[in-house]
């Protein structure tokens, strides 16, 4: 084998090894519609979400963590599947798995002292949609969160907000949209 | 260069091994198959020989009860990989 061999040999291996972005693509369909459907039922039902003091509480916990049991599995699923995890896929799905307790912890802390989580985790969310949009060079993630984060600053201008609304309208172009386009993209990076 | 580490990415099987452990975090047997295009026997023993030169890591594991190999570089891989690639653009 000659040394230019060897050189094609590497150069053909490590352009084989791409990071899937379909999983991260799901993953935010997936917590755009569960996150939109909650709110709107949230807003058309509030006697049965608020029926009693905690029970939005429950409702904002327990059914996101039940998502996260979920994607977890699927994420795990998918992993196995493709047989291998790029330091790409690494870190984000490390920076995905600390937004993920970052926002249980602000619901809950939020909700204890009887504020509206929402602001608070549409900016986290803003940031972290930002950060992965730069890591995988995908422009539609990354301007949602942009997008997000300057819906999220207006809404603090606008008093007598509906929260519920403005958690449907941020997760939609911030979420909803970008992972659709993740999902659908058919090149990986 | 160590010529005992030259010698073994001299073998298109384990360059290729070694070279697509250097893109990754870990990998399992049927990735490392995939990407080497080799019979499950004689990949078996390539990686067996870099594992005896310190070159990767084997982490054996059961997951729902089906026994699971994981694959990663080690320090010494990666440093002796790093070199093996430079010495071959120097002499390109």
């Amino acid at each position: 084998m000659t040394k230019e061999e060897q050189l094609s040999i590497i150069n053909d291996t490590i352009k084989k090894t791409k990071y899937n972005l379909k999983p991260l693509g799901y993953n935010l369909v997936f917590w755009g519609v569960l996150i939109i459907t909650m709110s709107l039922f949230h807003y058309f039902f509030p006697q049965i979400v608020q029926f009693t003091y905690y029970s939005s509480l429950i409702y904002w916990v327990a059914i996101p963590l039940l998502g996260m049991v979920y994607t977890t599995y699927y994420n795990i699923n998918s992993g196995n599947k493709l047989g291998y995890e790029t330091q790409l896929g690494r870190v984000i799905r490390i920076i995905w798995a600390v937004f993920g307790l970052s926002w249980i912890s602000i619901v809950v802390l939020n909700l204890l002292h009887d504020a509206n989580p929402v602001q608070d985790i549409l900016f986290l969310l803003s940031t972290v949609l930002i950060m992965s949009g730069l890591i995988i060079r995908f422009k539609p993630v990354t301007l949602g969160g942009v997008g997000l984060l300057i819906f999220t600053i207006y809404t603090y201008y606008v008093p007598d907000i509906n929260f519920l609304l403005v958690n449907v309208v941020g997760i939609t172009f911030g979420m909803l949209i970008p992972g659709l386009a993740l999902y659908l993209l058919k090149k990986d990076e | 260069m160590n010529k005992e580490i030259e010698k073994l990415l001299f073998n298109p099987i384990r360059l290729k091994a070694i070279s697509f452990l250097m893109t990754v975090e870990t990998c399992n047997f049927k990735a490392l198959l995939d990407i080497t295009e080799s019979s499950k026997g004689n990949l078996s023993i390539q990686l067996k020989k870099l594992n005896a030169a310190g070159l990767i890591n084997i982490e054996k594991y059961f997951q729902k009860s089906y026994p699971t190999t994981d694959y990663s570089i080690t320090k010494k891989g990666k440093n002796s990989f790093e070199e093996f690639y430079k010495q071959l653009l120097s002499l390109k």
